[in-house]
C-alpha cells in the first residue's frame, strides 16, 4: 500500500514554487489592498476610510500625530457599548476629523487590514487587492503608509532601527516555535500549509519545534486574551536568548477586530517585545515565507556587520 | 441525588412540559441569556424532529432550576449563562466557572480539577500550549499505566469576548468578526449570520447568489475533510498521506484564490447576497480543480485505509456511543459517526440545498475508522455537489440590498463542516442588541471524554484528532 503511495507521489509532477515566484506574487489570494492611483484626493480618502470598517485606511487631522506604538480602534469596533474599554483605547487613538476641512493625511494601517474587500469595492479605480505586499516582516511603524493629501503623494516611510543582533553561528538555519495567544484559527491553517509540497519552509533552513525551549523564533497569532497572557509570557520566558518574536495576522500585529474587547489585553507589543511584523488576515502562505525570509536575512546582514542588499 | 420529579419541578413550566411531552426528550441545541428590552431572559433552543426547533423563554430569576441532572448537555451552557449573567442554576451538578479566567490564580473563577486519587493513578497535564501548530486548550488525563480512566477538560483560553464585542454593531458591517469565530469555517459562519439578518429583513438572496454560497460551503467542507484526513493519518505515523492531503488542499484553496479572489473565502457573503460574481470561465476551472481534487483524493483514502498499519490503529479506537451522542446532543460527522443521522442540508435545507436531496452517510461504529470514513464519504458527496451546482448555475444578479433600520428577531442555521451551526440574533435599529453563537465545536467538546476515557493515553491525539473540533469556534 504505502508502496503505491510513494510511487504515485514520485510520479506526480512537482509543486515546489521557485522562491522568487513566491516573493513576486506572495499576496494572492490574501486582499490586502494596493493603492493604483498616483496620488490620492482628499475626496478619494474621504470615501475609502468611510468604506473601511477597521479603520486601517482613515484620514488625520492635521495636527494630530498618531501614536504608532498603541492601534487604534476601527470604527465598527469603537462602537462598543463598554466606555470603559473604549476609553481605554481612545487615549492612543488618533484623532479622525469628522469633516474634510482639517484632514490633511491619510493613511493605510496593514497591520489593521483584514482584507474585506470594502475598499475596492468602493473605489475601484484606486485600490486592487494586491498581488504582491513586500512590506512582511518588518517593524510596526513600516506596515503604515501615509500620503500627503495637500498633494496627494506618499510620505517616505519612517526611519527604523536595525533588528537585534543574533549570534553567527546560527547560520540560515532557525528553530520556529508557533504560539497561538488566542486565534481564530485562519492564521493556523495558513502556518500549517508552509509545511506542503507547495511551499516546504524545511528548504530555507526553517523547522518547526514542540518546546519553546527548542526554538530561536516564537511565531506568535491571535490578539492575546486574558485567559492567555499568563501562558504567552511564560512561553516568551522559556525560550532561551537570543531569541525573535514575529506577530501574525490582524489580531498579532494590532489586535485586530478584537482589539476593543474587554477580553483581549494585547496585542502581543503589550505582551512581550515584539522584533517583525507579518499583517494579513490570514497572511497567506507566500506571505509568511517572505516575512521569515525578511527576518532571516535581516539577522544575518545585522550578524555579519556587512550590508548586502 | 434528587429524583426526577423534583428535578422536573424545579424547571420553568414550558421547559418541564417539553420533556414530559414525548417519548423521546428533545435534542438541545442551546441556552443562552440575553437582555432585550423585556428584561433579561434565557432561552433553551430545543430541536423537536419533525415539528421543527422550539424556542421557550424564560425570565431570567437570581435562581433557576438545572436542566443538566436531565440533559448532560445543558452543562456547559448552563455553567456559561451562569459565567456570563449571573443566573444560578440550582442543582447543577458541576457549578464551577467555565469561561473562568485561564490561570490567573488570583481570579473569582479559579478552576479546580477534579480530583483522582487512588494507587498508582498518575495526572498527566496537558497544555494550554501544545506542541504542534494548534490552538490553545488544557487536557487533565488522570492515568492507571498508560489507561485513561478519567479526561477533563479546561478550555475558553481562547476567548475573546466575542459576542459582546458584536453587540452594538452595524449589522452591514460585522461579516469581519464573524469570520473570525473560526477561521477554517468561516464562510460557514458568515453564512449563518446572513441569513438571521437575511430573516429579520423578510429576504431571500438572488439564485445566484444561492448557488456560490453553496459551492463556497462544500467547498470548506471538502477543503477541511481532507486536511483532517491527512492529519488523522499523520497521527498514526502514515507520512505520505498529511504530504498528499496538504497538496491536494492546496491546490483547492489555491483554486479558490482565483476563482474568488480569497483562499479561505473571506468577505464573499454579506447580508443580502455575495460580494463576486465569477465568469463562466472561472467557474469551468474550479469544475477542473474539484473533480482532479476528489478523485484524487478518493483513491490515496482507500489506499490509506487499506495499509494495515493505519487499519490496526482506527479500528475500535476512540468509540464513541449512541448513548453518549444523545447525552450530549453531539452534532456534525462525530454524531453521523456513531449513528445520528443529524445533517441540517437534509432535514431542514436553507438556500441553495432545498431541492438538493443531499443523503448524508451514516456509520454505527463510533470508532476513529468511522470518523475517518465518514469524512471521506461526505467529500465525494461535497465534490459532486459542487459540481452540481456549478453546471446549474442561475443567472441574474449575485446581491440584493437589504431595508435600512432592521429591527427583531431571526436565527440562522448552517451545517458547517464539523456540524450543525447556530447564529441567533437580535437587531434594533439596524444594530445588534445581541447575538448568540453556538458552534458545534462547543456542543461536541464535551462529548470527547466518553471516547477517550477506557482507551490508551498514546491515542488521544488520533482520537482528539479524528473530533477535529474548534478552539476558537467553542471559546468566542
Amino acid at each position: 500500500m504505502i508502496g503505491d503511495l510513494l510511487f504515485r507521489t514520485w510520479r506526480g509532477p512537482s509543486r515546489l514554487l521557485p522562491l522568487d515566484a513566491l516573493r513576486g506574487e506572495n499576496a494572492v489570494g490574501g486582499r490586502m489592498p494596493e493603492i493604483t492611483c498616483p496620488a490620492i484626493s482628499p475626496a478619494l480618502a474621504r470615501r475609502l476610510a468611510d468604506a473601511c470598517p477597521t479603520a486601517a485606511m482613515r484620514c488625520l487631522g492635521g495636527t494630530t500625530t498618531p501614536d504608532l506604538g498603541r492601534p487604534p480602534v476601527g470604527r465598527a469596533v469603537a462602537e462598543l457599548r463598554s466606555p470603559a474599554t473604549d476609553a481605554r483605547w481612545r487615549s492612543g487613538r488618533p484623532q479622525v476629523a469628522a469633516n474634510g476641512t482639517d484632514e490633511s493625511f491619510f493613511e493605510l494601517d496593514y497591520a489593521l487590514c483584514v482584507g474585506c474587500g470594502r475598499c475596492a469595492a468602493a473605489a475601484p479605480e484606486a485600490v486592487t487587492p494586491a498581488r504582491s505586499l513586500p512590506i512582511c516582516g518588518v517593524q510596526r511603524a513600516r506596515l503604515t503608509r501615509r500620503w500627503n493629501l495637500a498633494t496627494g503623494a506618499e510620505c517616505a516611510p519612517p526611519a527604523v532601527p536595525e533588528l537585534p543582533r543574533l549570534d553567527r553561528w546560527l547560520g540560515r538555519a532557525v528553530n520556529i516555535r508557533q504560539l497561538d495567544a488566542g486565534s481564530c484559527n485562519g492564521c493556523e491553517a495558513e502556518i500549517s500549509a508552509l509545511t506542503n509540497p507547495y511551499y516546504d519552509l524545511e528548504r530555507l533552513g526553517a523547522h518547526f519545534v514542540a518546546s519553546p525551549k527548542h526554538a530561536d523564533l516564537l511565531l506568535v497569532t491571535g490578539p492575546v486574551t486574558r485567559n492567555m497572557e499568563e501562558a504567552v509570557r511564560q512561553t516568551y520566558a522559556a525560550v532561551p536568548a537570543p531569541k525573535l518574536v514575529v506577530a501574525v495576522g490582524a489580531c498579532g500585529c494590532s489586535g485586530g477586530v478584537f482589539a476593543a474587547s474587554p477580553e483581549v489585553t494585547g496585542p502581543l507589543d503589550r505582551i512581550i517585545p515584539v522584533d517583525a511584523y507579518i499583517p494579513g488576515c490570514p497572511p497567506t502562505p507566500a506571505m509568511l515565507v517572505t516575512g521569515l525570509a525578511e527576518i532571516l536575512r535581516r539577522r544575518r546582514r545585522a550578524g555579519r556587520g556587512d550590508a548586502d542588499s | 441525588m434528587r429524583s426526577r420529579d423534583a428535578i422536573l419541578a424545579a424547571l420553568a413550566p414550558a421547559l418541564r412540559q417539553a420533556w414530559l411531552r414525548e417519548p423521546e426528550p428533545p435534542r438541545l441545541v442551546s441556552i443562552f441569556g440575553c437582555t432585550g428590552e423585556h428584561g433579561p431572559s434565557v432561552h433553551y433552543l430545543l430541536d423537536r424532529g419533525p415539528a421543527g426547533y422550539e424556542e421557550i423563554v424564560v425570565e431570567a430569576a437570581a435562581e433557576l432550576g438545572s436542566l443538566t441532572p436531565l440533559a448532560p448537555a445543558a452543562a456547559w451552557h448552563e455553567r456559561e449563562v451562569h459565567d456570563r449573567f449571573g443566573t444560578v442554576f440550582a442543582g447543577h451538578p458541576d457549578p464551577r466557572a467555565l469561561i473562568g479566567a485561564g490561570d490567573d490564580a488570583s481570579a473569582a473563577g479559579r478552576f479546580e480539577f477534579t480530583p483522582v486519587a487512588g494507587e498508582g493513578i498518575t495526572e498527566v497535564a496537558v497544555g494550554p500550549v501544545h506542541a504542534g501548530i494548534i490552538e490553545p486548550g488544557h487536557f487533565r488525563f488522570s492515568t492507571m499505566g498508560d489507561r485513561v480512566v478519567f479526561l477533563e477538560l479546561r478550555h475558553f483560553y481562547t476567548h475573546k469576548g466575542t459576542e459582546d464585542l458584536l453587540a452594538g454593531m452595524d449589522a452591514a458591517l460585522a461579516t469581519p468578526l464573524v469570520e473570525s469565530v473560526s477561521g477554517d469555517n468561516c464562510l460557514a459562519h458568515a453564512v449563518a449570520y446572513c441569513e438571521a439578518v437575511e430573516q429579520i429583513a423578510g429576504l431571500e438572496p438572488p439564485p445566484r447568489a444561492q448557488a456560490l454560497r453553496l459551492a463556497g460551503l462544500e467547498l470548506e467542507r471538502l477543503v477541511a475533510h481532507i486536511g483532517d484526513f491527512g492529519a488523522l493519518c499523520g497521527d498514526v505515523g502514515f507520512a505520505p498521506m498529511p504530504a498528499l492531503a496538504g497538496r491536494i488542499k492546496e491546490d483547492l484553496l489555491r483554486a479558490s484564490a482565483r476563482f474568488c479572489g480569497t483562499r479561505y473565502w473571506r468577505g464573499i457573503a454579506v447580508p443580502g447576497g455575495v460580494t463576486v460574481d465569477p465568469a463562466a470561465a472561472l467557474r469551468q476551472e474550479l469544475v477542473r480543480a474539484v473533480a482532479a481534487a476528489e478523485r484524487e483524493f478518493a483513491s490515496l483514502a482507500e489506499l490509506a485505509l487499506r495499509t494495515p498499519s493505519v487499519e490496526a490503529r482506527f479500528e475500535g479506537a476512540g468509540v464513541l456511543s449512541l448513548r453518549a451522542v444523545r447525552d450530549w446532543a453531539a452534532v456534525g460527522p462525530v454524531a453521523r459517526a456513531s449513528g445520528a443521522g443529524l445533517d441540517l442540508r437534509s432535514l431542514r435545507p436553507t438556500g441553495a440545498y432545498r431541492g438538493r436531496d443531499v443523503v448524508p452517510p451514516v456509520l454505527a461504529a463510533g470508532d476513529v475508522m468511522a470518523r475517518a470514513r465518514i469524512r471521506v464519504l461526505e467529500a465525494s458527496a461535497s465534490a459532486q455537489l459542487i459540481l452540481d451546482a456549478l453546471a446549474d448555475w442561475p443567472d441574474g444578479p449575485v446581491r440584493r440590498d437589504l431595508p435600512a433600520a432592521l429591527e427583531g428577531c431571526g436565527r440562522g442555521f448552517v451545517e458547517s463542516p464539523r456540524g450543525e451551526l447556530l447564529y441567533w440574533l437580535l437587531l434594533r435599529a439596524g444594530h445588534i442588541q445581541r447575538c448568540h453563537i453556538r458552534s458545534p465545536s462547543f456542543q461536541n467538546w464535551p462529548a470527547l471524554p466518553s471516547a477517550v476515557i477506557g482507551g490508551v493515553i498514546a491515542d488521544f491525539p488520533m482520537i482528539n484528532k479524528s473530533f477535529n473540533l474548534s478552539y476558537s469556534g467553542c471559546d468566542r
